[in-house]
């Protein structure tokens, strides 16, 4: 399996910058928006990725299951920070922000402060024998979920069976093992999926999935993403950057005054906003219900990923299709364009790769692909 | 232009460069970046490194987007949890970026349009960001203003003479009850006005206090007034018939864009066949211009309360004819001091909240549901009920609105109104 990443690397977390590389601005490789999927060095026996703004943290989960970041690193007079110091051998899985690494052993979790140069985890908890041998699912724990702000564990009911939790910006969103999704949090920008604004303290379930079996769910900044059984995709939330996949006003603004885009509309309605323009096109700044949205014509999505304000998808067929905001080259379409519609990420056809999994950091993308021989069916 | 005009613009603009480094301290040693833990490291460190760029010598492209980074951090801060909550270290590493930001755009050589970027850019810093280095982001965004002054009295505004003479007309008649009429008292004394209006809470429109405004004689206000002084910062301006409805948003533009589009009507705004209304309201504008602070001046009888004066919130309202404040309240004293055009406007006593029937929600609480000049009478039969005052405010007029008060606000014509929010 070969990974790969693009968009943000002012840390030099996809690629690292080639002194030579400096004068030459076609190179994608060491800038700091890199628009064009590179292929990560150092990859072999690479299982999962998971990336903050300033880093990325690779898993390695053969023989020797360990943990290596790559990134922002901050060093004072020459003795590296904890991150080098940790000894992540025989974990088996990771999760990372900004300030926080946290790993899962069979018999315990740590949460390292990254900011600190503590040789001891900043908070740990025992994982207790029965539990030792079940699938662990970061940031889902025994008896609840880590978040990587104090308090660091939330218990969860367990009459909930949370199959898989994703954190996005102030909201979280649940997956059970009977195919159900719950919210709950921040609600301003709709991303709760309840229809409103208002924030939920406790885990309330998408009413407009009822009936509908989910099998996986994803987090961003400000918006929700759910791939349903049969392979649809579900969005909600916010879009003023395209990032559902639905006509974005602010889209088309900013590159109608290419103004900037952070100084255009701070829409705060709940329903659809209607367009000035001749068009009459219906913008959608806000989704506070689910929506539908069609990725590609009749294709199954088999898992997708969030950053802060962009969506990525991957369909059965291997494809990889990114939509919302591409000002770091995260849309991996060569361009720093953003986007309200789902493009395929022309790269991976073009090199006979088949996208396996996608994982998106706030500001950048990381695909897993294999050569497509390799498949031969 | 010519090449002599050329030349003294380049000149100028190297001119401009070294006033705006006069602003900023001396060397990298002496620029300050402190912040709480709240801020991670890998965000200092980009700070860091943009302070060592301005400083340094590298590219242009460069500046701008290490600024940009900082930027595109900190305003996903600020829009994380509610502004409330947003915790001030990130408004302050907003206002760095802005700073960072202006600094590239000004520095080599720029253009007037870089100019103009880099006031939007100073103005985004004031509107979200917070205070840093004795407020330097107001400093600099003075100091590119007079800038373009300079560059746009050379040019001559044929369009604004005719803006100009279109002078207001409208006398009003018979548009309020004179039994129904808000009582007029001139030059009250303080003793008087104590006693008769703001112990009883009872309103009251006072004549001939703000005779003496610069904004009403030296410098009278008008729409291009507005545009030398401001026309180049940017504003918040709310967009839609009235806050309470679906489709009412709120946008920034610069005042120029705002006169053009919604006062003057010079670019046809349609939503749904409907024109839209845009409305600078509620802006906080005499900190942002300090110029326009100096044209108005804080009403005597504000003394007779209890805060200072810097616990005083002043709000500019600026907008055209038929901007409409629903009928709502406020937790605070208010003069509303009339500047340009005129506004109608109705009280109803709290006592009578009942039948106003406020909105449920926590968020509308202060806000009735009711529409003051068109009530549904089967939702809210209560609401002919109750009593109410009224009255057409003009320039000149300064209207006391007791706290709790509930008030309807409908602009009349191109208003420019002053409030002081008092306790």
């Amino acid at each position: 399996m070969r990974w790969f990443g693009f968009g943000f690397n002012a840390f030099a977390q996809i690629c690292v910058q080639e002194k030579s590389d400096k004068e030459d601005s076609s190179s994608a490789a060491g800038e700091v928006k890199v628009n064009v999927p590179i292929e990560l060095k150092n990859h072999v026996g690479i299982s999962k990725i998971r990336a903050s703004w300033s880093r990325r943290a690779s898993l390695f989960l053969d023989e020797e299951k360990s943990v290596r970041l790559a990134g922002f690193c901050a060093f004072i007079s020459n003795e590296s920070f904890s991150p080098v110091m940790v000894d992540t051998r025989g974990c088996r899985d990771a999760i990372i922000s900004e300030t926080h690494l946290t790993l899962a052993f069979p018999d315990r979790i740590e949460c390292w402060d990254l900011q600190s140069k503590k040789k001891v985890p900043s908070w740990s908890m025992e994982i207790l024998t029965q539990s030792q041998n079940s699938d662990v699912n970061l940031p889902l724990v025994p008896g609840g979920y880590i978040s990587s702000k104090t308090p660091i564990f939330h218990s969860l009911s367990s009459h909930l069976q949370a199959k898989s939790l994703a954190l996005g910006g102030e909201h979280a969103i649940l997956l059970t093992a009977a195919g159900a999704v719950y919210t709950w949090g921040q609600g301003s920008h709709g991303e709760l999926g309840h229809g409103g604004l208002i924030p939920e303290e406790e885990p309330r379930t998408v009413e407009a999935l009822w009936g509908m079996s989910m099998r996986s769910v994803a987090a961003g900044g400000w918006h929700s993403v759910c791939v349903g059984d049969g392979g649809d995709l579900y969005v909600w939330g916010w879009n003023g950057s395209g990032q559902l996949g639905l006509p974005s006003r602010g889209l088309r603004k900013a590159s109608q005054q290419k103004s900037d885009p952070q100084s255009g509309e701070l829409c705060s309605s709940v329903s659809a906003c209607l367009g000035e323009e001749r068009h009459e096109e219906v913008y959608i700044s806000i989704q506070a219900f689910p929506a539908l949205v069609d990725v590609s014509p009749s294709c199954e999505i088999r898992t997708v990923s969030c950053g802060s304000r962009h969506t990525a998808a991957v369909t059965t067929t291997g494809c990889l299709y990114t939509w919302g905001w591409g000002e770091y080259g995260q849309l991996g379409h060569q361009t720093t364009t953003s986007l309200d519609e789902p493009k395929c990420v022309e790269f991976f056809r073009n090199e006979c790769l088949h996208v396996v999994d996608v994982v998106c950091g706030p500001w950048n993308t990381f695909t897993a692909a294999v050569k497509k021989e390799v498949l031969a069916t | 232009v010519t090449t002599e005009q050329r030349t003294t613009f380049i000149s100028t603009m190297a001119f401009l460069w070294s006033k705006i480094s006069a602003t900023l301290p001396p060397n990298e040693e002496q620029f300050p970046l402190q912040f709480s833990e709240k801020v991670a490291l890998s965000v200092v460190e980009m700070l860091k490194g943009a302070r060592l760029q301005l400083y340094g010598e590298t590219t242009r492209a460069s500046r701008i987007l290490n600024a940009q980074i900082i930027l595109d951090y900190s305003w996903e801060r600020l829009n994380t949890g509610t502004w409330r909550h947003v915790d001030k270290e990130w408004r302050r590493v907003y206002s760095y970026g802005c700073l960072f930001k202006a600094a590239a755009l000004c520095r080599e050589n720029p253009s007037e349009e870089e100019i103009r970027q880099a006031i939007r850019t100073c103005d985004m810093g004031l509107l979200m960001g917070a205070a840093i280095m004795g407020n330097i982001l107001q400093v600099i965004v003075c100091i590119l203003q007079s800038e373009i002054r300079k560059l746009a009295e050379e040019e001559d505004n044929h369009e604004n003479n005719e803006a100009k003479k279109r002078k207001i007309a409208s006398p009003h008649v018979g548009l309020i009850k004179e039994e129904l009429a808000v009582p007029r008292i001139k030059c009250p004394s303080l003793e008087g006005f104590n006693a008769n209006h703001l112990l009883p809470l009872k309103p009251v429109i006072l004549e001939g206090i703000i005779d003496h405004w610069p904004a009403l004689n030296k410098h009278p206000w008008s729409v291009e007034y507005l545009r030398s002084v401001a026309g180049c910062r940017t504003v918040p301006v709310e967009v839609g018939s009235r806050y309470t409805d679906e489709d009412w948003s709120q946008t920034l533009l610069t005042v120029n864009e705002f006169i053009d589009k919604y006062i003057l009507n010079k670019v046809q705004v349609c939503e749904n066949g409907y024109k839209a209304v845009g409305y600078l309201a509620q802006h906080q504008l005499f900190d942002q211009i300090p110029e326009l602070k100096e044209d108005i001046r804080i009403p005597d009888y504000c003394c007779l309360g209890e805060g200072d004066d810097d616990d005083i919130t002043v709000n500019a309202w600026f907008g055209p004819k038929g901007t409409v404040s629903p009928l709502h309240q406020d937790p605070q004293q208010n003069f509303l001091a009339q500047v340009v055009g005129s506004k109608y406007i109705r009280l109803y006593s709290p006592e009578d909240t009942e039948k106003l029937y406020p909105h449920e929600s926590q968020l509308l609480h202060n806000t009735s549901q009711v529409e003051v000049e068109n009530p549904d009478a089967e939702r809210f039969p209560e609401f002919v009920k109750a009593p109410y005052l009224e009255c057409v405010l003009q320039p000149g007029d300064v209207l006391f609105i007791p706290v709790k008060h509930w008030h309807y606000v409908r602009s009349l014509e191109v208003s420019f109104s002053v409030s002081f929010w008092w306790s």
